[in-house]
């Protein structure tokens, strides 16, 4: 079980892509020479951006994607990404979420909303560590002050996030942060049918 | 290219290369082929600039920092034939005129025609750094080593085994290599325990960056075997949090389950104390009650249902029971106590809280509910008078949900448990 990636992002209706504010992500599962070491953060940010764009504030979506959910908790246009184990149980990593959405405003208040680049933020990365067991999380939904009683909206894919119409192949077609070798890589694991490079 | 009679320099200069920075580098711990694009990120990872090339000449074909070697793919073929052909050829002399020469020699003379043994030594190694499987190489390598006889011989081979797996860490004839060299310690040394602790350490780091890798945990399964009964009380506590935190594999619950046998077993073995059987009874109590934590926690994993049957037939049988000192024979039926009927009692509990789905967006709960289901059917084939507790604890109408949810998901499996 471990955590993949933590992402902070600033999800403004006035701006069109999601910024990111702070992401930690673990590449420990890749040996030095894996090819697809190169282009996962890529992926990640990607597919962060891309669910965190549809998740209006004060909403929490889980989306399944190969062998990874990925979780987005929105409170008031500052979103946290998770990106978990298919297994991570859901409650848990939104319990996750929301401890890094408090703990990121107590440590920039509401600066956030004038911030229009990454940051390094330790807390991120002492998070994924110390979360990785879900009985962590668990501790946490003891004292977190209030009992979130949104629903959680789940997706079997990320398709079923985007809009009617609205293809991933298509987004990452266009997409202008993907690299070309990214692209590539995408267009051939689909038709190769691997699995495990997030996209 | 010059062509003509074979000029060893210009034809097997990638080898020589390949070779040189093997040589240079003892500690490497990790090899890998990669594609060129990957040399400019790895040497910016490395924090080298575009100007500063550190392995001159070699740049584009190996790629080697700290301790790790990279090999391009676009030499990769090449590589590989020139190192079988010319280890065939080293394999040949070495059959056909013999090792004429004492060990010790080797080291000294370095370009004798009399050194087929360390040529096949080190031809062999790199073959099998590039085709991990190929046969002729494992076995000529145990030809020469069945004939040494100091442990550094075959903790060295360890190494480069290790070497190998880090490339290729399912290739079947390296692990079945390693099981050699152990065979062959535990002949002839005696420092088996610490080996076999690095050993199983080793499957389970490979376990994580090595999914679904059967190879490797059947290999760890194969070295209790060799374990005393404290090592694998050891093993049990150590593997209990990486266990934990892969749910989702089943390798690893089936490697307890291995452990937790062997202790079974050595209480029927001559000499056995009730000290023993008590011992073992606070181990699979804690191990059941561990079990349970996760299957709730972890919805719909069926590795955890798996462990649970193994964990509680055994716990029905040989530690809830009466029978003191025999072991029931398998088909005997199980004489209901207190003790059996209480643990029943709480399975048909965890049975009753997983039927209930409470949404289907995920399929994590019907899942659960299908492995409760299966599990339980499961057990009433060893416990029949399962049927009539249940009927007594559920109602008829749970009971028929749980064979419904079978018939929809497993209708031939139904079939074969329910003797209708």
């Amino acid at each position: 079980m471990k955590i993949t990636a933590l992402l902070v992002l600033k999800c403004d209706p006035e701006t069109r892509e999601p910024v990111i504010l702070a992401n930690v992500s673990d590449l420990s599962q890749f040996g030095k020479f894996s090819f697809y070491r190169s282009n996962f953060e890529e992926f990640i940010v990607f597919i962060a951006r891309t669910v965190a764009r549809r998740t209006p504030p004060g909403q929490r979506q889980s989306v399944k994607h190969e062998e990874y959910k990925v979780h987005a908790y929105n409170i008031n246009g500052l979103c946290a990404v998770g990106f978990m184990d298919d297994h991570y149980p859901v409650r848990s990593a939104f319990s996750l979420l929301n401890q890094v959405l408090d703990v990121y405003q107590k440590d920039y208040g509401d600066t956030w909303r004038f911030e229009n680049s990454s940051q390094p933020w330790p807390y991120l990365k002492e998070a994924s560590d110390k979360f990785r067991d879900p009985a962590e999380a668990d501790k946490l939904l003891k004292i977190q002050r209030e009992l979130d009683e949104t629903k959680i909206i789940l997706h079997k894919t990320i398709d079923g996030v985007l809009a009617r119409g609205e293809k991933l192949d298509s987004l990452v077609e266009k997409s202008s942060e993907l690299s070309l070798a990214s692209k590539m890589f995408y267009k051939q694991a689909k038709k190769t049918n691997s699995c495990c490079t997030l996209l | 290219m010059k062509q003509g009679p074979s000029s060893e320099d210009d034809c097997f200069s990638l080898l020589k290369q390949f070779e040189h920075v093997l040589e240079s580098d003892p500690l490497i711990d990790e090899v890998g082929f990669i594609h060129p694009s990957q040399f400019t990120m790895l040497d910016k990872e490395a924090g080298f600039s575009n100007e500063f090339q550190p392995n001159n000449g070699t740049s584009s074909k190996f790629w080697n920092q700290d301790h790790k070697l990279g090999i391009s793919t676009d030499i990769l073929v090449q590589l590989c034939k020139d190192a079988k052909h010319v280890f065939l050829l080293a394999l040949q002399e070495y059959k056909s005129h013999g090792n004429a020469c004492d060990e010790s020699q080797i080291k000294n003379i370095s370009c004798s025609p009399c050194i087929p043994e360390s040529d096949v030594m080190k031809h062999s190694q790199s073959v099998l750094l590039l085709s991990s499987d190929f046969g002729t190489a494992w076995n000529a390598r145990k030809l020469i080593l069945s004939k040494k006889d100091h442990l550094s011989a075959f903790t060295e081979e360890l190494r480069l085994s290790g070497l190998i797996l880090s490339n290729s860490p399912k290739s079947e004839s390296t692990w079945s290599h390693r099981r050699w060299i152990i065979k062959m310690i535990s002949q002839s040394f005696s420092t088996l325990q610490e080996i076999i602790t690095k050993e199983s350490e080793l499957v389970e780091s490979i376990g994580e960056r090595s999914k679904m890798n059967y190879r490797a945990w059947h290999h760890r399964c194969w070295l209790v075997s060799y374990m005393t009964i404290e090592q694998v009380i050891q093993e049990l506590n150590k593997s209990k949090r990486w266990a934990g935190l892969h749910v989702a594999d089943s390798s690893c619950f089936h490697y307890r389950r291995r452990l937790m046998l062997k202790i079974l077993e050595s209480l029927y073995v001559k000499g056995s104390s009730a000290y023993d059987k008590t011992e073992a009874r606070k181990i699979w109590k804690e191990e059941l009650d561990w079990n349970e934590e996760l299957v709730e926690r972890y919805v719909g994993r069926e590795a955890l249902w798996l462990h649970r049957r193994f964990l509680s037939l055994n716990w029905i049988m040989y530690f809830a029971c009466n029978h003191s000192d025999a072991s029931p024979e398998t088909g005997e039926s199980i004489i209901m106590n207190e003790e059996i009927a209480i643990f029943i009692d709480n399975e048909i509990r965890l049975l009753d809280s997983s039927m209930t789905v409470p949404d289907t967006k995920f399929e994590d709960f019907q899942a659960q509910a299908l492995h409760a289901a299966v599990y339980t059917l499961w057990l009433t084939k060893s416990i029949p008078v399962l049927w009539r507790m249940l009927e007594e604890k559920l109602g008829t109408e749970k009971v028929k949900c749980v064979l419904n949810t079978i018939a929809q998901e497993r209708p031939s499996l139904l079939h074969h448990l329910v003797n209708v």
